[in-house]
């Protein structure tokens, strides 16, 4: 079969996976923790959480498509938040470890927080305050 | 805490460069205007990472992000002749999906809902 032109145009991201081996703790983690409002879908079986206005997670049981989990995502999903050190704080009164110590890393147009699922996945608090050009 | 939007996701690479000019060959993602080491897709900015710079291990994300293609079956094919390993297809009974890996090994999944939203 010749593809159709244009077949492979992307639209938009519809969702962002991350590997997880224990559903209940990351939905614990994801929902409550986080507090992310999720997505009701009763014919799927994995759990999926709006992250804000503009895209989706899905919690992906990596096992009940056939693969075993082979590691965390290391590379951030960036969550845009209004106060990054205010998050920080919030998130760790829930028991939540940041990377890099008690405050966030200042990078001179951002500050980044970066923190981790109960499987390892690198996730970051994010927010810029440098206009854009 | 409110989480307003998601700013950006990382995507790892051993090779920034060969990264953004593969995601904007083969995907026809827009390079970043503003930032260099980035594409844009219309919701989402993925922003390419190269741990091994940061003195930290490469590990390719297994778990993909889905791109919403118009035609998953004809995305597939284009995605091959680009250079990613496919390596699935799936019909979930709500949505076709195919499994594809950039050429760091990325999972991406080429995504079309057919059903509408319960």
């Amino acid at each position: 079969m010749s593809a159709e032109a244009g077949a492979l145009d992307v639209e938009r991201v519809d969702f962002i996976s991350v590997p997880v081996t224990d559903m209940e703790r990351s939905a614990r983690f994801y929902g409550e923790t986080l507090g992310l409002p999720e997505i009701e879908h009763p014919e799927q079986g994995f759990p999926e959480y709006q992250l804000g206005e503009n895209v989706s997670l899905y919690l992906l049981k990596v096992e009940s498509i056939g693969r075993s989990f082979e590691g965390p995502h290391t590379a951030s999903l960036a969550l845009r938040v209004r106060d990054v050190a205010a998050a920080q704080k919030e998130l760790e009164e829930k028991g939540v470890v940041f990377d890099f110590g008690a405050e966030p890393f200042d990078t001179g147009v951002c500050h980044m927080a970066l923190f981790r699922d109960p499987d390892g996945n690198q996730l970051m608090l994010h927010r810029r305050y440098a206009p854009r050009d | 805490m409110r989480i307003e939007q998601v700013d950006f996701v990382s995507v790892p690479t051993r090779d920034v460069s060969r990264a953004v000019a593969w995601y904007h060959q083969a995907l026809g993602l827009p390079v970043s205007e503003v930032a260099p080491g980035e594409v844009e897709t219309p919701n989402v900015t993925l922003s390419f990472w190269n741990p091994e710079r940061d003195g930290e291990p490469f590990q390719a994300n297994a778990a993909g992000i889905a791109l919403r293609v118009p035609d998953v079956a004809g995305a597939v094919e284009e995605a091959r002749a680009a250079g990613a390993e496919v390596f699935g297809i799936e019909d979930t009974g709500v949505c076709r999906m195919g499994f594809v890996k950039d050429p760091d090994g990325n999972v991406l999944i080429l995504h079309r809902r057919y059903a509408p939203r319960g």
